[in-house]
């Protein structure tokens, strides 16, 4: 019962999302403007519920069964692709070493300036 | 032998096509294989000691594909079978506002190196790959399905669909993008001498997502918090970006 309330905050913000990007005509999916206006009104309160912790909780941890239908289709689907896997490939390969490296690297530079600079104060 | 083999196969195909016929058997029969899959893949997962270029979902999705081929079912009718949990997608998407405002002490902590790097890394996370794709004659399809590659999957499954690529597609990036990401920062902070926690675990989160964020929770608490966070902001911030860019650019 205390989850299924959760849930319901969780349903009713979802559906605020989908209003709102039709409304608006937003570009972005409805479930990311319910989690953005999810995470501000929690900020805004200060506090979360318990049923709305758990709920979030239960259902994160099953995240990989949700999406397990979607995944299973690149196998079934791959030869719609045929012919571009060396440039599917090398961008994720290659461009994922890039990200990484990039990611450490401006990490690093910033993390240690911002040290730096709160010595100073 | 052989005879009996094609028996078994006719009454298997038979069977799981009839089963198949009405709609309410047809959802508990892709329920039932997608859950048994998946918590196979969970106790395979454990029993070979959580590698790192194997996780649950790769091995959850071959052991699935494996039951839908034996069972000469049809991907589009498991598909439509399955709705009732993808349908679950979006309310799961939402509840990852969650764990981002509980990370909120971090970001106030830590907020100008997340503020310094985020809107530059989260953005080149999608633009090597898109620039990269594109030079190798990659097409547009192929294109709005990887450019979300270091997004959390609801969130990525979102863009993409925005975007009109191939959601399969996008999966399967997300799961090559979050092992290789995972592979590479335990390589890159050890050639960089990074052993800051907080940076290890932002930089696995933002490139790697779920898989990023699931190594990062093994090396410690702290690292696992800024990989939660990490992959909150990349989701947000890429979904807020990406739609628009492809507007500007497509």
């Amino acid at each position: 019962m205390v989850m299924l309330r959760g849930f319901l905050v969780l349903s009713v913000f979802f559906l605020l999302g989908e209003a709102s990007r039709i409304v608006f005509a937003l570009p972005v999916s409805g479930g990311v403007i319910g989690m953005i206006l999810l995470t501000f009104t929690l900020m805004v309160r200060g506090n979360i519920s318990d049923s709305l912790a758990q709920a979030s909780q239960a259902l994160i941890s099953v995240l990989v069964l949700l999406i397990m239908p979607g995944v299973v289709g690149i196998f079934f689907q791959a030869g719609e692709f045929s012919g571009q896997w060396l440039a599917i490939g090398s961008a994720l390969v290659v461009g994922t070493l890039l990200s990484v490296l990039t990611t450490l690297w401006l990490l690093r530079h910033f993390v240690t300036d911002s040290q730096k600079g709160a010595s100073h104060d | 032998m052989t005879d009996l083999m094609d028996g078994l196969a006719a009454l298997i195909h038979t069977l799981s096509n009839t089963l198949v016929d009405s709609p309410s058997t047809n959802s508990v029969l892709a329920i039932t294989l997608t859950l048994g899959a998946f918590l196979a893949a969970n106790r395979l997962f454990r029993a070979m000691r959580s590698p790192v270029w194997l996780p649950p979902v790769l091995i959850a999705a071959c052991l699935l594909s494996a039951f839908l081929v034996l069972l000469t079912l049809d991907y589009q009718n498991y598909r439509d079978g399955a709705q009732w949990l993808t349908v679950l997608l979006g309310p799961t998407t939402v509840a990852l506002g969650v764990p981002l405002y509980q990370q909120m002490h971090h970001i106030r902590a830590l907020w100008r190196p997340i503020l310094f790097t985020l809107p530059i890394a989260a953005p080149l996370a999608a633009g090597y790959a898109i620039l990269i794709a594109t030079a190798l004659g990659a097409s547009p399809e192929v294109i709005a399905s990887i450019a979300p590659k270091s997004v959390t999957a609801p969130i990525a499954m979102g863009i993409t669909e925005q975007l009109g690529g191939s959601v399969s597609l996008l999966m399967g990036s997300l799961l090559i993008t979050g092992v290789v990401a995972t592979v590479f920062v335990d390589l890159a902070t050890r050639w960089m001498k990074i052993s800051d926690h907080r940076i290890i675990g932002f930089a696995l989160g933002l490139n790697g997502h779920a898989v990023g964020t699931a190594r990062a929770f093994e090396l410690g608490p702290t690292a696992g918090a800024f990989a939660s966070l990490g992959m909150g902001l990349t989701g947000i911030f890429t979904a807020l970006i990406l739609p628009f860019a492809f507007g500007l650019f497509g």
